[in-house]
Order: structure tokens, then C-alpha cells, then sequence
């Protein structure tokens, strides 16, 4: 099962990831992302992009 | 300015000689009163020593209580592994690593030195607190007196709270400041320096010594089938000294505790644990499975009693401020999550709050940090929720009872001024 991991200490919160993946990640009051389970077989390819955007690099594909 | 914990950070303990880990310590900490107790160090090839814990199901002491095995197992047949002792306890409650490094350090050591020998590993770290000295010192004074042909390196760990956490030893160790980061695989797989690293506790290390001197039998013949052994528990109630027991697994949890704290609710698992009524309380055992089948685990072992007509909602409220300020202010979850949360809880304490603020504060902090301080902080908060609802719905309604500190139940006093709940506030 394919998943998003986010390194917390990384994560600055800009938030580019919500743009380009919105179906699966959501953000918090603070801009920080909340996602949403696993990712979906057909929606791997999104979630490639989401991790490619982030400015800090905080986002990863794990397992799978 | 951080808030300081509601209970002194690295305060005076008593300490009760206990059946096994705690055991004839009356004759002192030296080295050569262990090995008379004791015995030689026994040289115990891998095979035999996860044998050893697997049978007897040894756990971690740390607080998550992880099967010491599995770790061993899987740092396994990997290259240059690392033994990595923690005795740094985070914890302000808590003082039953210091106890145990003050009376027993060699059990420590012995069962770190048998699991490198076992493992093959050349190093063993040692993580002193920082906040307690004189524990720093017993311990590297109990390392010289021994030459067990290992490279033995002494860290201190700042004093915070979240320094205890595994990655942030990790970091420690690197010699980087000891702040949590994301931990991609598990230390023993890829821990110091991306070596296999077996990083517990120094109880779980005392009590793998204990099993490689006694064999599972000898270990066994405290607690039960399920869990057998002792474990440390630190029992607290505010303004007293705590003591710290060593007791079976199995033994009833009021059996233990002081006069002063029957009839009283407790914080099971210290500052990152959960509420309990005393009638809760009451009927438990000390077992780890048990209470974590209950949603209250046992953590580390602290039970932390409020005084005598105290309020737990105040005092949850100070705990989570002080939560909030110890953050290593890293994760932005946290970092946001646990200011907001500590001040929904001071206003709920007021009779102003909402809980269901509460609850979905919980939620949003809960797995979303580099380490367990969120999620700790969030089942403290929530633990209120689920054992003392009708404290806290009467501070709604704008009272704070007394706690029912006697078993007779005390009379109605108002102990801190809750402002009368402002009109039409559900």
C-alpha cells in the first residue's frame, strides 16, 4: 500500500501540495497538510507530484 | 519563558528495596557486591539471548513497551551494530531510572555488555541525564570500575522532556542538538550513524541482565505466565516525595499505592498518560498488556496522584502547558497544536472552553510529529474526557467540585474561582 509520509521537521507548511493533489491532502488551521490514508493505485502519479512540489522537500512515497 | 513542570523536574525519591532489579542493594552500587550477588557476567551467544527474551518477554521500559526481541532480531546479522543505553528519563515524575542507576548500575551495564557480546557489536553509548548529575556520575563510575573490552562513550542529554526520545538520541549521539527528526526506517535497522542500533531503556537493559544471570526460570518467579518479571513503577502524589517500588506484573495497583492517594483519580503513565478513577484504579493490575487493552497504558511506570482536594482539571491544564513549552518547536503540528491545545484546556478549566475544541485539537496533533510528544500530550487531554467528564462538565456549568478525596467522600469546597458560564453557553 502506497502512501505519502510527511518529515514534520521538514514541513514548513506552504502548502503547494494541497494545490496540486487536493483530492487526498487537506490542510489544518495552522497550513500544515492532513492526509487522507493511503493513496489510491490510480493516484500515484499525483501523488508524485505533490512530493516533486514541495519546496523543502518534507513529502515522501512510501511502501507499495 | 517555557512553564515549569507542575512537579520539580529531577526531585528527591525514596526508594523501596524490591524482589528482584531492587534486591539486596543495601550492600551498595560497587562492583564487587554485584558480582557477589550475581555472579560472573554469563557469555551468551545470540541464539541463546533471544531465546532468553523472547520466553521470558521482555518489554520495553521506556514507555512504549516494545518486545526487546524484536529489536535484537532484527538488528541481527547486520554490519557493525550499536548497543545504546538510555537512562535519561524525560519525564518529571518519573525517577525509576535514577533509582535503579543509584542502586543497581551494574545489572544496567551487564545487560548491555551481554547483548553487544551476543550482537557483536564493539560500542555501547551511554545517555546520562542532564538534569540529574549525581545519576550521570554513578553511572560513569560504574563503567570505569568494569572492563568489558567495549568502547564505552558517555552523552548527556539536555533536560527537556522530548531529549528521551529515540531520534533524539539518535541526534545526540551524531553529535547534533537532541531534538526528534523522522525516523524512515527503525533504529535497529538503520539508527546511529545508519548502524543497526539497540536503543532501550536502562530498566529494560537491568532486566536483560538480570535474565542472562537468572535464566527465565529464576527471572519468572515474579509476575505471571503472561508477563513475568518486575517492573519499576514511580508512584507520586503532588507535594510528597515519590517513591519508587519494584513490583510483580499482575500485583493490584491499590496494593501499592500510598494512603494518600486512595480514593483519589491518577495520572497512569505520567505526563503522557491517562486519567483514571479511583474506582478504575481500584480493580487494576499492573500488567502491560492489560492496560494498554484498557487505552491506558502504563508508559514508563509513573503514577502520578493529584494532592488531596486538588483539581485535575488545573492540573491537566498546568501539565499540558508545560507540554507545550517543553516542544522542541520543530514540527509545525506541534508547534501550533499544543499552545492551542494547552489553552482550550486552561479555558475548559475555567468554564469557558468547549470540549469538542478539545477533542479535534487531539486529533490534529495526533501522528503528525517527528516523535510521540504529540500524541502523548493529545492522550492526556483526551483522557480527561473519558474518566473524569463529570468534573469537567460541572466546570462548564461554572463549579469545580471537590474531588471526592476520601473514600467517606470530602464535602463540596471550590478550590480555584470558575467564573459563572456566561449566558446561553451550551
Amino acid at each position: 500500500m502506497t502512501r505519502l509520509r510527511v518529515d514534520w521537521p521538514a514541513c514548513r507548511g506552504r502548502g503547494l501540495c494541497q494545490e496540486v493533489f487536493p483530492e487526498l491532502i487537506d490542510l489544518d488551521e495552522w497550513g500544515y497538510p492532513v492526509l487522507d490514508g493511503p493513496v489510491p493505485d490510480d493516484q500515484v502519479a499525483r501523488a508524485r507530484d505533490a512530493v516533486r512540489v514541495c519546496p523543502t522537500l518534507a513529502l515522501r512515497l512510501v511502501g507499495g | 519563558m517555557r512553564p515549569a513542570s507542575p512537579v520539580p523536574v529531577a526531585g528527591p525519591y525514596d526508594v523501596v528495596p524490591g524482589p528482584a532489579l531492587l534486591a539486596g542493594t543495601a550492600e551498595g552500587p560497587g562492583l564487587a557486591a554485584h558480582r557477589d550477588r550475581h555472579g560472573p557476567l554469563p557469555d551468551l551467544d545470540l541464539d541463546t539471548l533471544l531465546d532468553l527474551t523472547t520466553r521470558a518477554r521482555v518489554r520495553g521500559r521506556g514507555g512504549a513497551g516494545f518486545p526487546f526481541a524484536t529489536k535484537l532480531r532484527a538488528a541481527a546479522g547486520r554490519r557493525r551494530p550499536v548497543v545504546v543505553v538510555n537512562a535519561g528519563e524525560g519525564e518529571p515524575a518519573s525517577a525509576k531510572d535514577a533509582a535503579l542507576v543509584g542502586a543497581a548500575p551494574h545489572l544496567v551495564l551487564d545487560g548491555a555488555v551481554t547483548t553487544a557480546r551476543a550482537l557483536g557489536a564493539r560500542e555501547v553509548h551511554l545517555v546520562l541525564p542532564g538534569e540529574r548529575p549525581d545519576v550521570a556520575a554513578a553511572l560513569r563510575f560504574a563503567a570505569r570500575e568494569r572492563d568489558d573490552r567495549l568502547r564505552v562513550h558517555a552523552h548527556v542529554a539536555d533536560a527537556r522532556f522530548v531529549a528521551g526520545q529515540e531520534t533524539a538520541v539518535l541526534e545526540l549521539l551524531a553529535g547534533r542538538p537532541g531534538f526528534p527528526v523522522t525516523a524512515w526506517q527503525p533504529a535497529s535497522v538503520a539508527g546511529h550513524r545508519r548502524r543497526p542500533t539497540v536503543l532501550s531503556n536502562a530498566e529494560t537493559w537491568a532486566h536483560v541482565g538480570l535474565l542472562a544471570h537468572r535464566g527465565v526460570a529464576g527471572y519468572a518467579r515474579h509476575g505471571t505466565d503472561r508477563e513475568p518479571g518486575t517492573t519499576l513503577l514511580t508512584l507520586a502524589v503532588r507535594g510528597r516525595r515519590a517513591t519508587v517500588r519494584e513490583v510483580p506484573y499482575g500485583a493490584r495497583l491499590r496494593d501499592v499505592l500510598p494512603p494518600e492517594a486512595w480514593g483519589q483519580p491518577a495520572l497512569l503513565g505520567g505526563f503522557h498518560g491517562s486519567w483514571v478513577t479511583w474506582e478504575t484504579l481500584a480493580s487494576l493490575r499492573v500488567s502491560v498488556d492489560r492496560l494498554r487493552a484498557l487505552g491506558t497504558p502504563l508508559g514508563a511506570g509513573v503514577v502520578l496522584v493529584p494532592a488531596p482536594g486538588e483539581c485535575p482539571l488545573r492540573l491537566t491544564s498546568r501539565i499540558v502547558d508545560y507540554l507545550a513549552g517543553q516542544s522542541a518547536g520543530r514540527c509545525g503540528p506541534c508547534l501550533n497544536g499544543l499552545p492551542a491545545l494547552a489553552s482550550a484546556l486552561r479555558a475548559v478549566a475555567a468554564g469557558s472552553g468547549r470540549t469538542d475544541r478539545l477533542t479535534a485539537l487531539a486529533g490534529l496533533v495526533e501522528r503528525r510529529g517527528a516523535c510521540a510528544h504529540p500524541d502523548g500530550t493529545a492522550r492526556l487531554a483526551r483522557s480527561l474526557l473519558a474518566a473524569l467528564l463529570g468534573e469537567v462538565d460541572a466546570h462548564l456549568r461554572g463549579g469545580c467540585p471537590a474531588l471526592a478525596g476520601t473514600a467517606l467522600g470530602a464535602p463540596t469546597r471550590r478550590l480555584h474561582a470558575v467564573p459563572a458560564a456566561p449566558e446561553g453557553a451550551a
